[in-house]
């Protein structure tokens, strides 16, 4: 089992405020790894640590077993880990052929001479761009909506949209955060089998959910924060039964038998 | 040495008409959240605001001080309407080329109006001199920083201790929560603009006196200088923007012997690439910020 | 408007072979249909202005950083073309490029320190090294002749043809804006065209994207900076004096409304900029004083009723919120 990411006593701190607290984290290729905890609890920022977006306060992180701690977010982009947004960051004006497009950035190599004289390296590279990026919006069922403006599309398109962009990264590893929020059973339905297919073709993910059907279908390892800190961090069946995890959800007093949630 | 200490005292007045207009424009950015390019024409009628009252009712301070100000909160309203009140929610470019339009309106109808050429604004204040051992200060001087301290005395109380005071500071940190906590945001925020307006045209009736002339295209390097001064302060605090106006007014002077006007003016833009470079969000901290 | 443009790209699209043919032949011909040296004049600066609405859209409409001192590239080129004209009497062929290439590296030692600023800081950063250039040249005396500027610039040649008056020299004017268009055209149109749009539309995505966001605003800085010196390099020679008066700030606010007022982040937006303001300008001549405040006006307009500009890109942030409205009456209508 080969160690994909890790994060190493990681913290974040906002002034006063501890948004991440010393959280250690294994994610081994080929996961499907669900973070859970209850809101504010630090899981976005971790994300954005994990990602380059937010310096880390302490602690560090490993990806592929080099230190990423503190890299710029295209540097890490580039080293094969893409990711997705809470709020759904898609270019909005552009239309989701050429969204996507952009997810090919780091595989072309086209500089400014080659597109000013149209050299065989730009004309590979339009080609492949234009190929594969059909070949991923048919993937993800959006074949009818290529040209349509991102902005116009259905909130659970968009998030379709928004992972057929990451995908174009041809990474090493997914973050997805919250891809079901906003959507309803059926969709949330469609979208874990549609992770568990990436999965199997050999994409690591990391998750982000609130929804814990969702989460304790589809995710083999699971962590759980709150506070910022780490509550625990196992499978599914160890993470039901967790005291602590019950109590950050349902408070002191009550114990749910059996984790049905 | 002595003629150091002298112009010392020149760089510490015309700082502080420097760090009355730079408070001015961090109070407008602070206040509205958008950068401005209209501040050196407000500062420019104010002077000519002040310049016409002491034509009609001669050399009376006080009223010039309140014309300049009226004016320029008149000025301020304008600007407010056309430039900021649509565009809190848009693309901060947008009311960015409106400042900037605003800004070519305003000039060139003023040259148009005024004439394009300089005017004098001779004698307002008497040019007596006083001696303090080798120090030479001029009664203008005097005046220049008296009224500088108490309007930043009278600002300071105004945004910490009075109820208007704090929905100013509310809006310029958060608008969204200051709209829910009730605060009517965009009368705030033109009222917040009116002030950083008013003062700056109090500044521009400062230096028409200081240097007894004034013309309507003496806004530009002004208004440069205004926010030169404002990003040590980031762009919106007000003590640091004084501060910055302060520096940039002594750099000027005590660079005088080196250079012609030209340089100075060099030197200011040098100062705002150089503060940009070194610490782009100004020195003021802001505690507990998220980045 | 936008009904206007789909027509009028529609009536392209059908006929282009003939109106490419059309244009072509009217386009060479300029100087025989108006054969006095007045109305060929504004149509030099027309296309001068072209270049220089070009390339500063680039910079403020492809990936939405914010330039305001374009004049000062401008200064660069054309003082540069003029010094190296004058005092070592370099052909004005060669120096074209030298002082493209040359602008576009000030471009970039502008752009480095402000890369990780906020756009706004930016701005700034662009007036204050405009007027820097400015000053410069104006007290510079040794190398740039000071408040006497330079004069006598030398002609540019070709096969024993000199390119003196206004007719002629159209004919240098219309090749570099060809040369810009096609150029532009091809860059904006790959991948790094997409690159700067993306940065545009939300710089943080596209860093998560992969994409070198500092790399890319600071080429583009310098490929707006380039352009800039181009046109300057073409114009010393054609008015054959400069001096820094030419450039002020007025002048950079000059070029940025015909940006603003054609269009930002399309390829017309600017063409089109140039020819409404500078016929403005002629329109307005007698009442020349009223010309800026006419400008200023438009701006304000365009800013209010449409930002994207005349021409503009209405597919992007540039157009401001009302686009978002329209996408969430049809969210709702796509939703329902």
């Amino acid at each position: 089992m080969k160690v994909l990411l890790e994060a190493k006593s990681v913290s974040k701190h906002f002034g006063g405020l501890k948004a991440v607290d010393k959280v250690d984290m294994v994610i081994n290729e080929g996961d499907i790894f669900g973070i859970i905890g209850p809101n504010g609890a630090g899981k976005t920022t971790f994300f954005n640590l994990c990602s380059g977006v937010f310096p880390v306060t302490g602690g560090e992180i490993f990806f592929n077993e080099e230190n990423i701690t503190n890299l710029r977010p295209d540097i890490i982009a580039k080293k094969g880990m893409a990711r997705t947004f809470q709020n759904i960051k898609l270019f909005n004006y552009m239309s989701v052929l050429e969204n996507i497009k952009i997810g090919f950035h780091i595989h072309s190599k086209t500089r400014m001479w080659d597109s000013i004289l149209h050299t065989s390296v730009y004309k590979r590279d339009e080609k492949l761009a234009e190929e594969k990026g059909l070949e991923i919006i048919e993937r993800v069922g959006l074949k009818d909506y290529k040209d349509t403006l991102a902005g116009n599309l259905a909130y659970g398109m968009q998030r379709r949209v928004e992972i057929a962009r990451a995908l174009a990264l041809d990474p090493k590893i997914l973050l997805l955060d919250e891809p079901a929020a906003g959507m309803n059973p059926n969709e949330t339905m469609a979208l874990m089998e549609f992770i568990k297919k990436l999965n199997q073709e050999g994409y690591t993910i990391a998750v982000i959910e609130h929804d814990m059907k969702f989460v304790m279908n589809t995710c083999n390892r699971i962590l759980v924060l709150n506070f910022g800190k780490k509550i625990c961090e196992g499978d599914s069946e160890c993470v039901k039964a967790n005291k602590e995890v019950n109590e950050a959800y349902f408070g002191k007093g009550i114990m749910v038998q059996g984790g049905t949630m | 040495m002595e003629y150091l200490l002298n112009q010392l005292v020149n760089g510490i007045s015309q700082g502080a008409i420097y760090a009355l207009m730079a408070i001015g424009y961090s109070v407008v950015v602070g206040v509205t959240g958008l950068i401005t390019f209209t501040h050196g024409e407000v500062i420019m009628i104010g002077a000519f605001a002040s310049f016409y009252i002491f034509q009609f009712f001669g050399n009376n301070l006080i009223l010039g001080i309140a014309a300049s100000f009226i004016a320029s909160w008149l000025i301020g309203m304008f600007i407010y309407y056309v430039c900021y009140d649509r565009f809190f929610e848009a693309p901060s470019h947008i009311s960015l080329i409106c400042t900037i339009g605003a800004s070519m309106l305003i000039k060139n109808l003023a040259q148009i109006y005024f004439g394009p050429n300089q005017k004098p604004m001779l004698n307002i204040i008497d040019n007596k001199v006083f001696r303090i051992g080798v120090l030479q200060i001029s009664l203008i001087q005097i005046v220049i920083l008296v009224t500088v301290i108490v309007l930043a005395g009278i600002l300071a109380f105004f945004i910490n201790n009075t109820r208007w005071g704090i929905m100013l500071r509310t809006v310029s940190q958060d608008k969204k929560a200051a709209y829910l906590m009730g605060v009517n945001v965009r009368r705030t925020a033109m009222i917040g603009n009116c002030i950083g307006c008013g003062l700056a045209g109090i500044a521009g009736m400062l230096i028409s006196i200081y240097y007894q002339t004034l013309q309507a295209t003496m806004g530009g390097p002004l208004g440069m200088k205004a926010f030169s001064s404002s990003v040590l302060g980031g762009l919106t605090d007000t003590r640091f923007s004084a501060l910055g106006g302060l520096a940039i007014g002594l750099i000027e002077n005590l660079g005088i012997t080196i250079s012609t006007a030209s340089f100075r003016d060099i030197f200011a833009f040098g100062f705002l690439i150089a503060v940009l470079i070194i610490r782009p969000e100004g020195f003021a901290s802001k505690k507990g910020a998220r980045p | 408007m936008n009904e206007i443009i789909i027509r009028l790209k529609r009536f392209y699209e059908n006929h282009k072979i003939i109106t490419i043919l059309i244009g072509s032949i009217l386009l060479l011909l300029m100087p025989v249909i108006f054969p006095k040296s007045y109305i060929m004049g504004i149509i030099c600066r027309i296309l001068l202005y072209m270049i220089l609405a070009g390339g500063l859209n680039v910079i403020n409409g492809y990936s939405s950083q914010f330039c305001i001192g374009y004049a000062g590239f401008f200064c660069i080129g054309a003082y540069t073309e003029a010094i190296l004209a004058v005092k070592l009497k370099i052909n004005f062929w060669l120096l074209l490029p030298v002082a493209g290439i040359f602008t576009a590296v000030a471009g970039l030692l502008l752009c480095l320190p402000t890369l990780k600023l906020k756009g706004k800081y930016l701005a700034l950063v662009t007036l204050g090294f405009s007027e820097i250039v400015r000053l410069v040249a104006l007290n510079w005396s040794s190398l740039t002749g000071g408040p006497m500027g330079l004069k006598g610039i030398p002609v540019p040649r070709i096969f024993g043809i000199q390119f003196k008056s206004s007719l002629s020299y159209y004919y240098i004017f219309l090749l570099l804006v060809v040369v810009f268009l096609f150029v532009t055209r091809r860059v904006i149109n790959s991948r790094i065209g997409r690159a700067w749009m993306s940065i545009r539309e939300d710089e943080q995505a596209a860093r998560s994207l992969g994409v070198d966001t500092y790399k890319y605003k600071a080429l583009n800085f310098m490929y707006g900076a380039f352009w800039a010196g181009i046109a300057g390099a073409a114009y010393a020679p054609y008015t054959r004096y400069i001096d820094s008066t030419f450039f002020t700030l007025d002048e950079g606010f000059n070029i940025l409304s015909m940006v603003i007022i054609g269009g930002m982040g399309t390829l017309v937006g600017p063409m089109a900029g140039s020819v409404v303001v500078n016929f403005l300008t002629e329109l307005l001549r007698p009442i020349s004083e009223y010309r800026m405040v006419a400008y200023a006006i438009l701006i304000i307009a365009m800013m209010w009723l449409r930002p994207q500009g005349l021409f503009g890109a209405s597919n992007s942030i540039l157009a401001g919120r009302k686009i978002n409205k329209k996408i969430r009456k049809a969210k709702k209508e796509v939703a329902a």
